[in-house]
């Protein structure tokens, strides 16, 4: 398992679009996906081929998640999640 | 946990008490029953529920590729989510879930799944969240939307009694669900002169409008009851007021029953004036009932309902077959064929808007429905007296657009050798101002006129039927109105042509005796009114209802008028 901290970078937040292209990209990956959001609206989980979760998270601009990915491609989905995020 | 008792007040749409259990309709088009599956129902459930998704898909991704060719193709992502909510597992695995486990009908999971989901997004409070409710609202009602055609709702296959609760329901949904099952009806929008609240007077439905905020909180097959006559809707009653509502039921059953002898007693007045007594319809099911209770005119047959029932235009034969069985069943009697009356409010309820193009407006810019509509009511006047009438005049220059194009479909009718009643007369409805001012220079163009009160007191006072908040102004005491339908009755009256009286004031007896006293001869009123209007004409003698109008018609405070006629009207007749 691997996990990384990331910071939403599209300004509308995690929007359909975004977030459908975001249950998109993780299921190129065998590796199982989950982000999760611990601040002041409370601890939110979602799993990233679950479009209606993620879009539950409700994360705008600026908002901080932790992505945890477990399985064999591990690393290269986590890297490959957290610069879609970021949108590096 | 402990229910308590709770009235929700709202406004009398529609007389009666009725008793039942509560179906909610989120979506004005989309109503869908609950209920427990047998074991053996499951397995086809699961199906329909796997099919409706498929068919969802394939919908989507039809509109994807379409869209894609396009140049909105930026657009093709939006459907992406709707297609990944459609193999999200978080609701799909779910439904199915609650299909199997709790033994529930696809809609009911459905809803159920999506309404805990829609909860979770509710309780964040984020502003551009909502729009992603939306695209789940959305997946949800093509889901519900496409299961439809596997099951279409049927109140009939209900065990229970119903009432229909809504946002809004419309005149099709009622149409549609119509059954013995379905006892009444409650909406958060609408009002008494909307065309549901007339269309659940004329199906003799308790109905109660304009209720706020009934839906939150209420679940699908909740006892409820409708008090139609109050405007009162109760949740949860306790024993204690079911007793007393089954006590009114009861009571208002005699008193119909009581009404009901006098159908067959002569329609005249004290000092014997006869008066014609017609009915309005609005479908061509109601013909029979309303003949057999001895009405002498199909005052107002408001054709649209029945033109559009199968969601689309009917064919003109099938026009043909339901004009015949009309006519046929009506007998020799006239029946006015009103015109479809729709306008284009988005298309979606096929009603009309209050403004703008709709009536005669409407068929003069669509003619081929027109001309469809004409050619059926020609070719199916030999078998009975059809008048066809033209509603929402307000120029003389529509009226005689609306000839010509009669004229045109009778030549080509002739032409083709087809056989019709050249004698069909063709009449106007009056419901604007432009029309009540201007009657007699209409006289030229048309064989009789009806009065459609609804309208034109609405038009007169400037208030929307629709919009509650300006509903109390909505009065036909006003004395603005009375001079106006005065002055429609005297013009009419120097032209010689007839003129019956068919909105709903005529069905008030209040109203409806002030409308004899200026002069109207004639009224049509829903068949559930039918037995206390002739109840009040019987009461009075003309030559003081006519001096009742000469007073009321030099008051000036509409308040003070309406006492007065209430008070006369409930000092001669007991109802």
């Amino acid at each position: 398992m691997t996990s990384r901290q990331v910071v939403i970078g599209y300004r509308l937040g995690l929007h359909a679009r975004v977030s459908a292209g975001l249950v998109q990209l993780s299921g190129k990956f065998r590796s199982r996906v989950l982000l999760s959001r611990s601040d002041e609206t409370g601890d939110i989980k979602a799993d990233a081929d679950s479009i209606l979760s993620i879009l539950l998270l409700a994360a705008g601009y600026g908002t901080t998640l932790e992505v945890r990915v477990e399985g064999d491609d591990e690393d290269e989905a986590l890297d490959a999640i957290c610069s879609y995020l970021e949108r590096s | 946990m402990t229910v308590v008792e709770r009235k929700l007040k709202g406004i009398a749409a529609s007389p009666g008490i009725a008793f039942g259990h509560a179906v909610t309709a989120w979506d004005p088009e989309l109503v869908t029953l609950n209920y427990s599956l047998k074991p053996a129902e499951v397995g086809p459930q699961l199906e329909n529920f796997h099919r409706s998704v498929k068919k969802s898909r394939t919908q989507l991704e039809k509109m994807q590729t379409k869209l894609a060719q396009s140049r909105a193709g930026d657009s093709t992502s939006l459907i992406d989510a709707h297609l990944l909510i459609l193999q999200d597992g978080v609701f799909i695995d779910h439904v199915l879930e609650r299909i199997k486990d709790d033994r529930i009908n696809a809609e009911w999971a459905i809803q159920s799944v999506s309404g805990s989901i829609f909860e979770a997004y509710d309780r964040v409070h984020d502003e551009y969240l909502r729009d992603r409710r939306g695209d789940l609202e959305d997946v949800v009602r093509r889901l519900l939307f496409n299961l439809r055609s596997y099951q279409r709702p049927t109140f009939r296959s209900l065990r229970y009694h119903t009432i229909l609760v809504g946002r809004t329901i419309l005149p099709s949904t009622l149409i549609e669900l119509k059954s013995p099952r379905l006892v009444g009806v409650v909406t958060e929008t609408g009002s008494p002169l909307s065309h549901s609240a007339i269309l659940a007077r004329s199906m003799e439905l308790p109905a109660v409008m304009g209720v706020s905020d009934v839906l939150p909180g209420l679940i699908s097959g909740e006892l409820i009851i409708v008090d139609g006559d109050e405007g009162v809707v109760i949740r949860a009653p306790s024993d204690e007021t079911l007793e007393q509502y089954r006590e009114r039921a009861k009571e208002e059953k005699k008193s119909r029953r009581r009404l009901a002898r006098i159908v067959r007693a002569p329609c005249v007045t004290k000092d014997r004036i006869s008066i014609l007594l017609g009915a309005n319809i609005n479908f061509k099911d109601e013909v029979e009932a309303v003949v057999a209770s001895e009405c002498e005119a199909i005052g107002l047959y408001r054709t649209e309902f029945d033109f559009f029932r199968d969601g689309k235009p009917l064919d003109e034969d099938k026009l043909v077959a339901d004009y015949s069985y009309v006519l046929q069943q009506a007998r020799s009697l006239p029946v006015n064929l009103r015109t479809i009356d729709i306008g284009m409010r988005d298309g979606v309820d096929g009603m009309s808007p209050e403004l703008g193009v709709r009536g005669l407006r409407f068929s003069l810019e669509n003619r081929s429905l027109f001309r469809r509509q004409l050619r059926a009511i020609y070719r199916a006047s030999p078998h009975g007296y059809a008048r066809i009438l033209l509603p929402f005049v307000s120029t003389l220059d529509e009226l005689s657009a609306a000839k010509h194009i009669i004229n045109d479909v009778r030549k080509r009718l002739t032409e083709q050798g087809i056989e019709f009643d050249e004698t069909v007369p063709v009449g106007a409805m009056i419901e604007t101002p432009a029309a009540a001012l201007t009657c007699d220079l209409m006289a030229s163009e048309v064989d009789f006129f009806c009065l459609g009160t609804n309208d034109l007191i609405q038009y007169c006072l400037a208030v929307d039927r629709t919009d509650r908040s300006s509903l109390h102004l909505y009065n036909p005491f006003h004395p603005g109105v009375l001079r106006t339908l005065k002055q429609v009755h005297d013009l009419v009256a120097t032209t010689g042509k007839t003129i019956v009286v068919c909105g709903e004031i005529a069905a008030d007896p209040p109203s409806a005796a002030v409308l004899l006293g200026m002069g109207f001869t004639a009224l049509s009123v829903n068949v559930g009114a039918y037995s206390k209007i002739k109840k009040m004409i019987r009461s009075f003698a003309l030559s003081d209802l006519r001096e009742l109008a000469d007073d009321l018609l030099k008051m000036r405070s509409r308040g003070r008028i309406e006492k007065k006629v209430r008070r006369m009207v409930a000092e001669q007749i007991d109802v």
